[in-house]
């Protein structure tokens, strides 16, 4: 016999310095998006500072960059590392690559849940924003479902009813917001997709709850991979598929719905990210899901700097950057993916 | 052993399943025939313990219905083919019950390395499995099943879209388990096959289980053919294997 060598033929599914790459990726993005902008802070100068070093900042510059650009960037990752990972547990859970936060109708769900929220209280409710986004988002996906009919077979019919959703979500919100003209003009500036008004009392209690979403997503990752195969198939491998279905869409749209309440509707994220990881490691599996919720915080902080910076000094909103690289990237993936017969 | 008593199953409005008393010696190859519609696929789903039923199933003196210290194999007829997701992927799902979801210890890795070898996949790990033939996708399944290890695998007409070449280098991949002491339940529509791999047969009809036995005991019985409405014919070959035959009717 001959004897086998302790190293295995087969690589392994998941490797952790992928993981590892891409947590330092969102660490150099991190530090680059606050030091750039029409005041210029030197790096040496974020990380005294950060750190408490002597030669850190002061007075003005300090305010800037504790007060200003780290909440922002901060709230970017946290919004995007939601979104992305929501986007990849839904393309999961409906066995179905095209399904991201906003096709599904759970973003203008929570839209119009925030809408509801802001009108009726005025804007400054910020803790209990994401609670109504997240009722509204739950049930523009449960909608989207039950009229698709098909619970998790069929791409085409849960998308087209999720757009239906989504269109209905926001033409209701359209319609509340012009009604109370008031606070049009924050319900119009968060629709837009704004981290502008990031501060730390928005990107702590967004950090809760996408944090709690987050890891039940995470924890779950492993099995997410049973949901790909059928119910008798998952069954076999020692998972509850409907029990996991419930609870992965649940913890998706809470994230989903955070993430719209903290910054409005930014686009994409949901999509590309994770198929960017997926492509780039050759693996589908969900145990890459921190890895892809990481890069997730690392693009939408790039499409903030971006957003800040390409028409400085006025301000781009992010929605725009996003779908200017997503909705491209999207057909791309339509047309690999031939679900267009 | 799993005994079945009772059971019954309606889905619909529909008697799907009525009337099932049969035992399922353990460590044996047990093959389901009967024409479509016969209620095959939903007794499968039962014995997984999937399928809510009435009467009893017990496998081990343990009711089955969602117990999930049983460690079954699954083998769909129609499987749920994952986009995107590689050859290895697919078949180190079969390690999840028993590493952990996502542990894959290294032991594994060997095993799926072997069972890939052994199922002529291995080169194609990295293949995704929505680009495999039907033979290459029957194959990855029937190793999934293999890294499962499991005490009983369930096959759902596991060469009906392979051809003859395929369809023996299949189910000899499946007797490798009875060497194990595994229980193998499949339906299959080629009596013959069946009659060739199987020791225990049992012909349903209408939800019904219409005979039961050894296969040599079943496949000569009469009620076979009355089973498939008299349009099969039974030869011997010289070697002793029988060999069913479909009739072709005079117009």
């Amino acid at each position: 016999m001959v004897k086998k060598s302790s190293k295995s033929e087969l690589a392994p599914i998941w490797s952790w310095k992928i993981t590892a790459l891409s947590a330092a990726l969102l660490v150099f993005v991190g530090i680059l998006a606050i030091s750039f902008g029409p005041v210029k802070i030197e790096f040496l100068q974020i990380i005294c500072t950060l750190l408490g070093l002597p030669g850190g900042l002061s007075g003005q510059e300090r305010t800037l960059l504790i007060d200003l650009r780290l909440p922002r960037a901060l709230l970017a990752a946290l919004v995007g590392a939601a979104l992305a990972t929501s986007g990849a547990v839904y393309q999961t859970v409906f066995r179905n690559p095209l399904a991201d936060p906003y096709l599904l109708g759970a973003a203008a769900g929570a839209g119009l849940g925030a809408t509801i929220a802001i009108t009726s209280a005025g804007a400054d409710l910020y803790s209990l924003l994401p609670i109504f986004s997240f009722i509204g988002a739950i049930l523009a996906v449960l909608v989207s479902f039950f009229i698709s009919g098909k619970f998790f077979a069929e791409p085409n019919s849960l998308l087209l009813s999720g757009i239906a959703v989504g269109s209905f979500a926001t033409a209701v919100q359209t319609y509340l917001q012009q009604r109370n003209s008031n606070s049009l003009r924050p319900v119009y500036s968060w629709i837009l997709g704004e981290l502008t008004v990031a501060n730390w009392q928005k990107v702590i209690w967004s950090s809760i709850y996408i944090f709690i979403a987050l890891t039940i997503l995470i924890t779950v990752s492993k099995q997410l991979d049973g949901l790909m195969l059928t119910d008798e198939e998952s069954y076999s491998l020692g998972i509850n598929p409907n029990r996991l279905r419930v609870i992965a869409v649940i913890a998706a749209t809470l994230a989903t719905a955070t993430a719209v309440s903290a910054s409005g509707l930014i686009g994409f994220v949901g999509i590309v990210v994770p198929h960017l990881v997926r492509g780039i490691t050759h693996r589908v599996t969900n145990r890459g899901l921190l890895t892809i919720a990481l890069v997730g915080a690392s693009f939408l902080v790039l499409a903030d700097l971006g957003a800040r910076t390409l028409l400085s000094p006025a301000e781009l909103p992010i929605g725009v950057i996003t779908a200017f690289v997503g909705a491209p990237f999207f057909l791309v993936i339509l047309r690999k993916k031939r679900l267009v017969k | 052993m799993i005994k079945v008593t009772d059971l019954a199953i309606r889905l619909g409005g529909r008697d799907i399943l009525r009337d099932i008393n049969i035992e399922i010696q353990t460590g044996k190859w047990t093959c389901l025939v009967g024409p479509n519609g016969a209620g095959k696929t939903t007794f499968l789903k039962a014995l997984l313990g999937l399928q809510p039923y009435s009467g009893s199933i017990t496998d081990g003196e343990k009711e089955v219905f969602k117990n999930h210290d049983r460690n079954v194999a699954f083998v769909p007829q129609h499987p749920q083919i994952p986009i995107g997701m590689s050859v290895s992927e697919y078949v180190m799902l079969g390690r999840s019950k028993r590493d952990g979801w996502g542990n894959e210890s290294s032991k594994s890795r060997n095993l799926v390395a072997d069972i890939l070898k052994l199922t002529e996949l291995f080169g194609m790990q990295r293949q995704f499995v929505s680009n495999l033939s039907g033979g290459e996708m029957q194959r990855a399944l029937i190793a999934r099943a293999l890294v499962q290890e499991p005490t009983l695998i369930l096959l759902d007409e596991p060469t009906s879209a392979l051809d003859l070449h395929h369809q023996i280098s299949v189910l000899n991949n499946i007797e490798l388990l009875k060497e194990r002491g595994v229980t193998i339940i499949s339906t299959m529509h080629d009596i013959t096959l069946a009659a060739m791999y199987a020791e225990q047969i049992v012909v349903m009809q209408e939800g019904k289980v219409l005979l039961t036995g050894t296969s040599d005991y079943v496949i000569h019985s009469p009620e076979l053919k009355s089973a498939f409405e008299n349009r099969i014919n039974v030869y011997t070959l010289e070697s002793g294997r029988p060999v069913i035959v479909a009739k072709k009717e005079a117009r």
